[in-house]
């Protein structure tokens, strides 16, 4: 694919584009779902593409093709000079320089490239099975899917940046129903990794039949004050939300919660958040960025107190400091922006046994519903629809339902006093959390 | 090779490798999209990015199972490869299917979606200047707007669909999308505003005082919602609003009538046709062949012509939603609701505009009928799980109605509900029906979907919020 980048990057040059930079990546991918022990899709495929994207003197142009024909790409290269000429010039908008060799990170792992589809089929088989073996109450299990994905990137631009580097993994997830006197509730899990063998289909099944089984039951309670234990699931998706505002792009554009709070408390003393663009078990790892610049480990939170912000070169530049390796790309067809790679919670480990002994009143939630549409990430505000299980004087009392779980995004951190023994991968978002244990939020209810 | 190349003879021969080892239905799905959109930002457009894509994907089916590929290469060797793997997927399946495939007179509807002035030939610049007068207009709301994000879209997608049957079908459709969303600060208080207009049309749906339109709206609902006070929770009546009210339905309930669900049994409404899942007052349906609407197409992504498809007829469940798939399931035909984000997806059932039917009350007569709650005049957007309906919804415009009037604006309040409780309790139907665009993701696939509604209230809903 060089081929193709440096013909771009030469036609680009040569229709008068100032500083160009182009992104190629050519990806395999497999994706099987099975339903009742039979496989019920099976999808295989293959795709590749090359994005531009063009510096004239401030303004910036982006342009897209999945066709690399010679005229295709001349074409390409027209439209991005064609999108810079309508863009407001910015000075801070410049071609990425190159920062050094960027940091060995292993992210390929050529086992996975040898599996068959048999042996993908059987996984997912075993998951499904283990699901619907693991307990009665289990109606059926929704969706079981394996999937995997081989990507190669190739970058490089007309300052000298210029690296690639190839990238795989795999996952297999579960969606349990299970059923008992007329109530349906639900579960999922998932497994993660590099290779077939890195994966536990039976631990994911059972687990999402035990996350549904645990709900079944559930009442309504009144509203009340409480302590909160979020689960590994629902903090990662609380987290999620916050990754956004602890972009500079958010902070710079007056739309983070976090603005002007550097130094300051904003979580409880026990927390710390990274963000670790090189963590060897990170589903986001990378050597660089969509822009080119070498990934790192970035201290978001440090003892609760908020250390700084996630950078392109853009905010960066625009901020006087140097990227964090956080220009991140969708895929081909989109421009990088400033955003998380893998979120890591870190801090001091409670058993978790221990503290829900220790708890009068609370929640333990495993499912919240709305994280993405019930919290702004702008004010901070949220109010989403929970379920979990109720504790009462230090035991799991059964579940609850049709509650909602109201707060703001810095008082919940504030709030944070104590940290699950319990951390764990979820690759939605790719974040590393135990769970959160926070005092004192509004649990709303019938 | 272009879509323009691809002839009668390579999808023929294509689909008969794909049938080579057996299997029922098998289907070549070309696909050729342009896209722009446009970004401002600090008043400054930021974003230019346009994109030209082609693929191709083969989908074989046999009994309950799909095998699929997709190949962004469209010629003879990549769509032989692309049979091949699908073809080679069913090993062990009985019987071969049928090997002679003719394929019909190409079906190509123009005119039913008409565009008028494409948007290939309008000028970049003309587009930006439409997110400039959105900005502008949403700046000169107030002197507490502090962010305008204005957005412009534009992409035209071209199909080709041919299949075992003999089908084939050509379509060709063109969307438009400018959406504002706009964040007011006053006293260390944030809040956002958000408008939209999107139809399946050409540029002569926008210009400047269209665009003006859509920011100042955004603009005014962050504004309003700086004096809002938090929410009271618990169980009270909710009117809901037209035009994104209609959310509750799409969420609440129509994906729980799309037939994925219904087949598995995840969705309260499977072996419930006939049966009373509403108030009597309501009336739903989903409607893809609606003229020019942001959700519409001529076809569906599976080649079936779109239609109106009445789901729930005075409080009684009539219909499900289906794709060929499901539909052959079933037993039944087809709905037109086969749809799928792109080549790279495989097409499941999925909704296109869907609407509670206009009533006969009007707006202002169903507040002033309400002592007490909460008027939900647009939200934010949700979630439900199908399997049990329980949804959840954040409102972004949201107010307290006492002794029959609209009275304080409300912050963060959520409605928390299950589907079928909502319907049996909405006990009013305004009739100022209005449409709204919007994208919906399922499994991974965004698709643009519409909300129909009029004004209509719920006796009783449970808000949630941080007030008391």
């Amino acid at each position: 694919m060089f081929g193709v980048v440096d013909e771009v990057l030469r036609l680009a040059r040569q229709r008068g584009a100032r500083g160009a930079e182009v992104y190629a990546e050519q990806a395999t991918s497999r994706r099987i779902k099975v339903y009742r022990q039979r496989v019920e899709e099976l999808t295989a495929a293959r795709r590749k593409g090359v994005g531009l994207r063009v510096f004239q003197s401030g303004a910036v142009g982006y342009a897209y093709a999945s066709d690399l024909s010679a005229k295709s790409l001349e074409d390409l290269v027209d439209r991005a000079l064609g999108n810079a000429s309508v863009t407001d010039p910015d000075p801070h908008a410049t071609l990425p320089e190159p920062q050094g060799p960027p940091p060995q990170v292993d992210v390929y792992d050529p086992l996975l490239e040898r599996a068959t589809d048999e042996q993908r089929i059987d996984l997912a088989l075993r998951a499904e099975k283990a699901a619907l073996d693991h307990d009665p109450r289990v109606k059926t299990v929704e969706d079981t899917i394996y999937a995997d994905g081989d990507v190669e990137i190739f970058l490089a631009n007309s300052a000298g940046v210029r690296g690639s580097y190839r990238e795989n993994d795999c996952y297999a997830f579960a969606y349990v129903l299970a059923e008992q006197d007329g109530q349906v509730e639900t579960g999922l899990s998932f497994t993660v990794g590099r290779n077939l063998d890195e994966l536990d289909p039976e631990a994911c099944g059972s687990e999402a039949a035990q996350r549904a089984c645990d709900l079944l039951g559930a009442r309504k309670v009144p509203s009340l004050k409480a302590t909160v234990i979020l689960d590994p699931f629902v903090s990662a998706s609380f987290l999620g939300v916050l990754s956004s505002a602890l972009t500079a792009d958010a902070v710079q554009k007056g739309r983070s919660l976090f603005a002007g709070r550097e130094g300051r408390q904003v979580a409880g003393g026990i927390v710390g958040l990274a963000d670790d663009g090189i963590h060897p078990d990170g589903l986001s790892s990378a050597p660089f960025d969509g822009e080119g610049t070498p990934c790192r480990r970035t201290s978001l939170i440090e003892g609760g107190i908020l250390q700084g912000f996630l950078y392109d070169t853009y905010t960066a530049n625009k901020a006087g400091v140097g990227s964090t390796g956080n220009g991140v790309r969708g895929s081909y067809a989109s421009l990088p922006g400033v955003r998380s790679t893998n979120l890591i919670v870190d801090g001091p480990a409670t058993p978790i046994g221990d503290v829900i002994a220790g708890i009068e009143h609370g929640v333990l939630v495993t499912n919240a519903v709305g994280v993405r549409s019930g919290a702004n990430p702008i004010s901070g505000e949220f109010s989403v629809g929970i379920n979990g299980l109720l504790i009462e004087s230090g035991r799991l009392a059964g579940g609850v339902r049709e509650v909602t779980l109201a707060s703001d995004i810095i008082s919940m951190l504030r709030n944070i006093v104590a940290l699950g023994d319990d951390a764990r991968w979820i690759p939605n978002g790719s974040v590393l959390t135990p769970s959160l244990v926070i005092e004192g939020i509004s649990i709303g209810g019938a | 090779m272009g879509i323009d190349d691809i002839d009668r003879d390579l999808l023929e021969a294509t689909i008969r490798r794909a049938l080579a080892r057996g299997g029922d239905f098998a289907e070549v799905f070309v696909e050729d999209r342009t896209s722009l959109g446009l970004k401002l930002e600090d008043s400054r457009v930021e974003d230019a990015s346009g994109g030209h894509e082609i693929g191709a994907a083969v989908r074989l089916t046999s009994a309950e199972r799909t095998y699929y590929a997709y190949t962004d290469e469209v010629d003879e060797p990549n769509l032989a490869v692309a049979a091949g793997i699908v073809a080679g997927a069913l090993r062990g399946a009985a019987g071969a299917g049928p090997t002679i495939v003719r394929l019909g007179n190409v079906r190509s509807v123009t005119g039913k979606h008409p565009i008028f002035v494409p948007p290939e030939t309008v000028t970049v610049r003309l587009k930006s200047e439409l997110l400039r007068a959105g900005n502008e207009a949403a700046r000169s709301v107030s002197d507490d707007v502090g962010q305008a994000i204005v957005g412009y879209s534009e992409a035209r997608q071209r199909i080709l669909i041919a299949n075992s049957l003999g089908e084939f079908v050509h379509d060709d459709r063109t969307r438009l999308r400018l959406v504002a969303s706009v964040i007011a600060r006053r006293d260390g208080v944030m809040q956002t505003g958000f408008e939209t207009l999107g139809k399946s049309m050409g540029f002569e749906l926008l210009d400047e005082a269209t665009a003006a339109e859509v920011g100042r709206r955004a603009a005014e609902k962050a504004v309003t919602m700086l004096a809002a006070k938090p929410s009271p929770v618990g169980p009270m009546p909710v009117v809901m609003g037209n035009g994104f009210g209609g959310t509750l339905f799409h969420e609440a309930c129509g994906h729980g009538l799309e037939a994925d669900s219904i087949a598995k049994g995840a969705s309260i409404y499977a072996g419930r046709i006939g049966e009373v899942v509403a108030s009597p007052i309501v009336n739903a349906f989903d409607d893809g062949s609606i003229t020019n609407e942001w959700g519409s197409g001529t076809f569906d992504d599976e080649g079936v012509p779109t239609q109106l498809t009445v789901v729930i007829e005075g409080g009684r469940l009539r219909q499900f939603l289906y794709d060929r798939l499901r539909a052959r399931q079933a037993g039944v035909a087809p709905t037109g609701n086969g749809r799928r984000q792109s080549f790279r997806h495989v097409p499941i059932p999925r909704m296109t505009t869907t609407c509670i039917g206009p009533g006969d009350s009007d707006p202002e007569e169903i507040i002033a009928a309400t002592s007490r709650g909460f008027y939900a005049k647009s939200l934010a957007g949700g979630q439900v799980e199908p399997a049990s309906g329980n949804f959840v919804f954040g409102v972004a415009e949201g107010y307290l109605i006492e002794n029959g009037k609209v009275t304080t604006p409300l912050r963060g309040a959520t409605l928390v509900g299950n589907g079928i409780d909502v319907l049996n309790n909405i006990d009013m139907i305004a009739g100022d029906f209005l449409v709204k665009s919007g994208m919906c993701g399922k499994d991974g696939q965004s698709v643009p979907v519409g909300t129909g509604q009029a004004t209509l209230r719920i006796k009783e809903m449970t808000v949630g919020g941080t007030g008391s």
